[in-house]
């Protein structure tokens, strides 16, 4: 890797974006050597996708400057940042199953006079692009008739024939198979060595280390570190760089854990779990810490009824899993993923977004009870720290943090005695979070059973009393919160590391 | 129940509201009304006569099958659905009314039916309008079809099976003396008729759902956000399905009405009442995206609308420009309907 003579292929400096709130990434500088597989890491929420965004144009930076190979690089959209050479390939497949491999690879490159398509030297530099990353693929096959792997392999000889010097991909390797990794990873390579910039962006640290010539390591939007793979030592050593001395450790055992088991869960199964078991007691808080795609946001979905799934699931002693209204009615709430288009109706007040899981209590005979349901909202903005003037407020005219607390009163209005809350302070601010957990510490107390389904480690650690591990659809582990915690072992666990494993 | 100390529990009850702001709702309903009085106004203003107590009554009265189609429609709309197939049931409804209820023998195939008394045939006309909801139903939730694909079908298999049954004209002989009665039949003192009062219950009825029982509120929450709703659980297939059986049981109850008052069944009948129902809708205020809009607002629309093209025949204008007219109103009432809530939620 004689990379230090050449121009970098990309290089960033003073990147920062601003949210309302939040400052995603935090003036990042750092450099990309040309014709190198350059790997991005970082825990979810350290600003990997914000700083892809602004390199694709996707988004816009607040302050701090881009070039590619020396230029100036400043993408107003994702097009401009193509026609500076930058493609990038999305987990979802971008190709047309009903056209030829050639057809799909000239798409959007066809050249036409008056209309009408021509044959043109676009083809043949497709077919040689191909031939030299993947020649076992005939140019003239349907598409639809490639595996995954195969595809992703179309969409990225697509990128380097169209004259992409830097290509991003984004966890391209979530729907494959371990064979069609290692052919993917032949590509990777055979592309490098002629002279395309790879930024590669996994989870999963043996691909890393199997794949990278450096890395860059992102960290609450803030840039920790960048040097050759050669220098970091090591599976923990990385885990240490992404996570850093802040796992900050406030937990407290509590006593009012009881004895009696309200939730059990047997082999859970579907498109993405793997035969999931475990149980939740009353006045517990139980946590499932994995990365992305591992399966949290699928298991609550599926004890709530909202996906299918085979296997069991028994709520005080009584089979449910039919539908959400049924978990609703047997006492079961769901605080979702995204609050904005699943949680909320951001088009409505906050008193009628409280009141919309508890029909019972706001009906007499059918007829509509304002009154109570006047007060109940008065009642959880009050309860809750609702910051409004007003219960007639306009949801979507909140902050994250407020909606995010009318999404638990929605849950708290529903009289649940289990709630399960998935990645219940995504995008909320610093002081919301320690209230929201704060409620969520109080309903355990008060005898319900709370189930925390979370991609950061230090909120599954802060607040679960019992935290289960995941990774590839499946529990790998289960863990006893306490003082004395692994958290390298954890993190191990849940990137795929396999000591861990437990059947 | 088991939740009673969450948080520190600050006094929110006892102290007194200020004033309670004007919903979006209640906005976009008092600036249609405010629309719908200047329109008359200036409309009284140019053309002689127009302000007359009969003319004004006529507005209404003139208007009773699209202002009670608009309900079934309203709700559709709020609850994120369209409903096109209005008219093609109130035509359907009406042929079937008459073809049951028309003698089993008559001279000639036109005018030979089933011999229904009539009750029974009205009865089982308005069986069959539903038949229609209950198929858009089937399609928009069962098969997740987009429901203006779905009415667009139904609206024309409606009038095509009652195209069928007349063969292309109309059912007017052989009918019992009392198929007439209630489409003909005034109340009040001889001044209004039955439909009228019919439209008049719907109306009340429909408002009161609307704002005060757990199923109008289920139309917006469905409407607002079907995903969210889901998650809440609102049994959304449910509630559709109502929301079309609902309308179209108004539509087949009007179109029963209609062929009574002419007791003729007439393949044609309700043509284009379907875009009429809708545009006094949007008129109205019911926001095409769903979640937003109020059946008095479209009450509004189909004033507004009833204002337009009256006036607009009784000046210089030819009915001609009808379409036109009501075009201008349309794009009108859009733009100023996203421009007050821009501006208010600015």
């Amino acid at each position: 890797m004689s990379v230090q003579p050449h121009p970098s292929a990309l290089s960033v400096t003073g990147l920062t974006k601003d949210y309302p709130g939040v400052r995603a990434v935090d003036d990042v500088s750092f450099a990309i050597a040309k014709g190198a597989v350059h790997c991005l890491m970082g825990e979810n929420g350290a600003g990997k996708s914000t700083l892809v965004k602004m390199i694709t144009g996707a988004l816009q930076p607040t302050r701090g400057e881009m070039s590619v190979a020396g230029r100036s690089h400043c993408p107003k959209s994702t097009q401009e940042a193509r026609d500076n050479g930058i493609a990038t390939l999305f987990q979802e497949l971008n190709v047309v199953d009903e056209l030829t491999v050639l057809e799909n690879l000239t798409l959007g490159m066809e050249r036409s006079r008056f209309g009408i398509l021509m044959n043109s030297e676009v083809e043949a530099r497709a077919m040689q692009t191909l031939s030299v990353i993947e020649p076992a693929i005939d140019p003239a096959a349907r598409v639809s008739s490639l595996s995954v792997a195969q595809k992703q392999i179309v969409e990225i000889a697509r990128a380097a024939s169209s004259g992409a010097d830097v290509i991003i991909m984004d966890e391209p390797t979530a729907a494959l198979s371990e064979r069609e990794v290692e052919r993917l990873f032949g590509v990777i390579r055979r592309l490098r060595d002629g002279g395309v910039t790879v930024i590669y962006i996994s989870h999963k640290l043996e691909e890393i280390f199997a794949l990278g010539d450096h890395v860059t390591v992102l960290r609450d939007g803030r840039h920790i570190r960048t040097c050759p793979l050669s220098e970091i030592d090591g599976r923990a050593h990385l885990i240490e760089l992404m996570i850093g001395r802040s796992v900050l450790h406030d937990y407290h055992p509590r006593d009012t854990i009881g004895q009696e088991t309200i939730l059990v869960a047997e082999g859970l199964s579907n498109r993405l779990l793997k035969n999931v078991s475990f149980d939740v007691k009353k006045g517990e808080i139980v946590g499932f810490y994995g990365l992305v795609g591992a399966g949290k946001t699928e298991i609550a979905r599926a004890i709530f009824g909202a996906d299918k799934a085979s296997g069991r699931v028994r709520f005080k002693g009584r089979e449910i899993g039919g539908s959400p209204k049924e978990a609703i009615a047997a006492g079961i709430a769901l605080v979702p993923e995204e609050r904005r288009t699943q949680g909320l109706f951001t088009a409505l007040t906050i008193r009628e977004n409280v009141s919309v899981m508890n029909l019972g209590k706001l009906s007499k005979g059918g007829v509509f009870q304002p009154h109570v349901e006047r007060a109940a909202a008065e009642d959880y903005v009050a309860r809750l720290r609702i910051a409004t003037h007003s219960i007639d407020k306009h949801v979507e005219k909140l902050s994250g943090g407020n909606q995010q607390k009318v999404v638990f009163a929605k849950c708290l209005f529903a009289d649940a005695e289990l709630l399960l809350l998935d990645e219940p302070t995504r995008g909320v601010d610093v002081g919301a979070k320690s209230e929201i957990y704060d409620i969520i510490r109080n309903l355990a107390d008060a005898g319900n059973a709370v189930a925390v389904f979370s991609s950061e480690l230090e909120e599954v650690l802060g607040i679960c009393d019992r935290v289960f591990l995941l990774f590839d659809g499946a529990v790998q582990d289960e863990i006893v919160n306490g003082a004395e915690v692994d958290v390298a072992h954890i993190l191990n666990v849940v990137t795929g590391g396999h000591e861990g494993a437990v059947q | 129940m088991t939740m009673t100390k969450i948080a520190t529990r600050a006094d929110g009850q006892g102290q007194p509201r200020a004033r309670r702001p004007l919903s979006d709702e209640a906005l976009i309903t008092s600036m249609v009304a405010c629309a719908a009085v200047v329109l008359f106004v200036l409309a009284a203003l140019l053309v002689p006569n127009f302000y007359q107590p009969l003319n004004v009554l006529n507005l209404v009265t003139n208007n009773w099958p699209v202002i009670s189609l608009g309900i079934g429609v309203t709700f559709l709309l709020v609850s994120g659905n369209f409903d096109l197939s209005v008219g093609g049931i109130v035509a359907l409804s009406g042929v079937l009314a008459v073809w049951f209820a028309q003698s089993a023998e008559g001279g000639n195939a036109l005018s030979t039916g089933w011999g229904m008394p009539t009750w029974l045939a009205m009865g089982c006309a308005l069986v069959g309008a539903l038949a229609i909801g209950a198929l858009n139903a089937l399609f928009v939730v069962r098969l997740r079809i987009p429901s203006i694909i779905v009415t667009l079908g139904t609206m024309m298999l409606a009038r095509g099976i009652a195209q069928v049954i007349t063969q292309g004209s109309q059912r007017n002989t052989n009918l019992p003396a009392d198929f007439g009665f209630l489409g003909n039949l005034s109340v009040i003192g001889n001044s209004v008729k039955f439909p009228v009062v019919v439209m008049a219950v719907l109306l009340l009825v429909a408002i009161f759902i609307e704002r005060r029982t757990v199923f109008g509120r289920l139309t917006f929450w469905t409407g607002a956000n079907p995903v969210a709703a889901r998650l809440s659980g609102i049994d959304r297939a449910r509630h559709v399905t109502l929301l079309y059986l609902l309308s179209a049981g108004v539509a087949g109850i009007v179109g029963i009405l209609l062929a009574s008052e002419f007791k003729s069944g007439f393949s044609n009948r309700g043509l284009l009442m379907e875009f009429d129902a809708l545009v006094i809708a949007l008129l109205g205020g019911v926001a095409i995206a769903g979640g937003f809009g109020s059946v008095i607002g479209m009450f509004f629309g189909a004033i507004i609308l009833a204002i337009v093209t009256s006036a607009a025949t009784g000046l210089v204008l030819s009915p001609d420009w009808q379409f036109i007219l009501k075009a201008l109103a349309v794009f009108l009432a859009i733009v100023a309907q996203s421009w007050a809530l821009a501006r208010r939620n600015k």
